[in-house]
């Protein structure tokens, strides 16, 4: 990146206002007389895509995508997006990420305990890059103010703390361009998000009573004569007939005992243990 | 929760009954609901007729009484008389206890004698060959009725309710749940406690009027009850099934609850009597 140029990175989930909040980063910096280009991706985040905006300024900007490992400032409206783009920040830069959890279906890996490989919520993991934190609620502070849908805009004034630019040019921004009828809230949520403390990070949760890991299935081979409803029931596709009609477990890691193939089976021939022995899962408690 | 093949007289397994019958699915939601009440087994009776449901009976390590066709009513009112301290709860079919037996089910539910009575309704006869029952609907193909079925088909449960029964109620054999629920509801019921459990025949009903196997056939159920095929199929999730063979849309869930005098012989138990 040219010496005369700065970046920032602004990222969520689809439906939170990320689109919207970097136009108004832009129309803010533009109104500031920087130059300004600004390039946005919304792709289905909680799916495996991305939903997030690039913006540069400078006197003069020639590409609107900021180099990995150079943003002064990443801006996430979401826990995991948060650690998804930090390498994006350079080092000493500056997050900004709601504390709020979104988890995507496809982490979660067994829906009788709701366990998840969702990422913990845990400030060190910023430590090692010498990065300034504020890690901010502010589904809580918008819905505080009355809308829970300005919180984006209070993400954007924990944001300008960050950034050199005036107050008037962020207040004529967001008039401009929320929605008719809700400037009064997105204004006093951009006010609030100026202020707000940093949120006090959850206590990690100890691992379900419960879960440790997958059930095993037990089939029992001679009571079974293949009528396949337990295959075809099954939600995780654990169960299979092979050719021969004779049922086979294809994919025992992905039972979540849920029990349908046990109580669905016209024969007995099925029975769910829950896994032996416990397993202890998630890291230790963090103390704050 | 003991597991419920310690109820079953294992050395009787596996069961006689074809691949993808829900009748054993049915067996099992009944095991559940026993070990849920924690009933006595040396306490508990089952009585059956003849025919696919009656031989559940013979698997089950309870007192069981396997008499003559459509006659288990018959029998279980007596057992039930000569012995009240007994759970007394007969298993039979549609064509066993509507058809063969229907005299003696719809008295049994007249005197509301205290006794359960869980009917597996296949919609035809299955351990005879596919015949045409009672309750196959109009349109469907039985061995007997090559072309379609030109007679109309009983609702079981109206008719119980109509001869007072004090209980009834109707689940799906996909839904083993909801049944096992059902079942603990209808054997803690004091009076005469009727069930009609849809369940299937794949091997006739299925393979006669193109339905299916097992899986299929328990879908194809579902989609029989008024309360889930009218909204899934108005919301397009599922398609509507026009097919001839597909009966109007029945009503699940307790259908009928009331608190009745019951039939105890030469005095009736008065609903308040402990």
């Amino acid at each position: 990146m040219s010496s005369s140029s700065r970046g920032l990175l602004l990222a969520g989930v689809g439906g939170q206002g990320v689109v919207l909040a970097s136009m108004i980063v832009a129309d803010a910096l533009l109104r500031a007389g920087h130059d300004v280009k600004q390039s946005e991706v919304h792709g289905m985040a909680q799916r495996g895509g991305s939903v997030f905006s690039h913006i540069r300024w400078g006197s003069k900007v020639d590409s609107p995508l900021v180099p990995l490992g150079s943003a002064e400032v990443l801006a996430a409206f979401e826990w995991a997006e948060a650690l998804r783009w930090v390498p994006y920040v350079q080092e000493g830069g500056a997050v900004v990420a709601d504390i709020r959890t979104i988890v995507p279906p496809g982490a979660c890996s067994d829906r009788r305990s709701w366990s998840t490989r969702y990422p913990d919520v845990d400030a060190q993991v910023f430590d090692c890059r010498h990065l300034k934190t504020r890690l901010i609620d502010a589904t809580a502070t918008a819905t505080e103010l009355g809308n829970v849908r300005a919180a984006n805009s209070v993400i954007l004034g924990s944001l300008a703390a960050f950034l050199d630019i005036d107050l008037l040019h962020w207040e004529a921004a967001i008039e401009g361009l929320v929605p008719r009828g809700t400037e009064e809230v997105n204004l006093a949520a951009f006010r609030a998000g100026r202020e707000v403390a940093d949120a006090r990070l959850p206590r990690l949760a100890s691992a379900p009573e419960g879960f440790s890991g997958p059930h095993e299935i037990d089939i029992r081979h001679e009571w079974c004569k293949g009528c396949d409803i337990c295959s075809r029931v099954c939600p995780e596709y654990c169960l299979e007939l092979d050719v021969d009609g004779k049922l086979a477990v294809v994919n025992a890691k992905a039972c979540t005992g849920c029990r349908l193939c046990e109580l669905l089976c016209p024969d007995f021939a099925i029975e769910i243990h829950p896994p032996p022995a416990p397993v202890v899962l998630g890291a230790p408690v963090l103390s704050r | 929760m003991t597991d419920v093949k310690s109820y079953l007289r294992d050395w009787t397994m596996p069961h006689v009954l074809c691949p993808g019958c829900a009748h054993g699915i049915v067996l099992r939601a009944f095991l559940e609901a026993v070990d849920q009440l924690q009933l006595d087994r040396d306490k508990l009776a089952m009585v059956a007729g003849i025919g696919c449901s009656s031989r559940l009976v013979g698997y089950v390590d309870f007192c069981t009484l396997h008499g003559t066709h459509g006659r288990a009513p018959a029998f279980a009112t007596g057992l039930k008389l000569a012995r009240p301290e007994l759970n007394v709860v007969v298993v039979t079919g549609d064509g066993d206890g509507l058809a063969i037996g229907g005299n003696h089910l719809i008295h049994a539910a007249r005197r509301n004698i205290d006794i359960t009575v869980l009917l597996l309704n296949n919609a035809i006869y299955g351990m005879t060959g596919g015949q045409a029952a009672p309750t196959t609907p109009e349109g469907a193909v039985a061995s007997t009725t090559p072309a379609g079925n030109t007679e109309p088909s009983f609702d079981a449960c109206k008719l119980l309710i109509g001869a007072g029964a004090s209980y009834v109620a109707r689940v799906l054999a996909a839904t083993p749940i909801e049944m096992t629920k059902v079942m603990a509801d209808g054997m803690s019921h004091r009076g005469f406690s009727f069930i009609e459990v849809l369940s299937d025949c794949p091997e006739y009903y299925g393979r006669y009027n193109n339905v299916g196997g097992g899986a299929e056939m328990l879908t194809w159920l579902a989609r029989r009850d008024a309360g889930v095929a009218g909204p899934l199929s108005s919301k397009g999730f599922v398609k509507h099934v026009p097919s001839s063979a597909t009966p109007a849309g029945m009503m699940t869930g307790v259908l009928k609850r009331e608190a009745r005098p019951v039939f105890a012989g030469v005095r009736r138990i008065e609903p308040d009597e402990s």
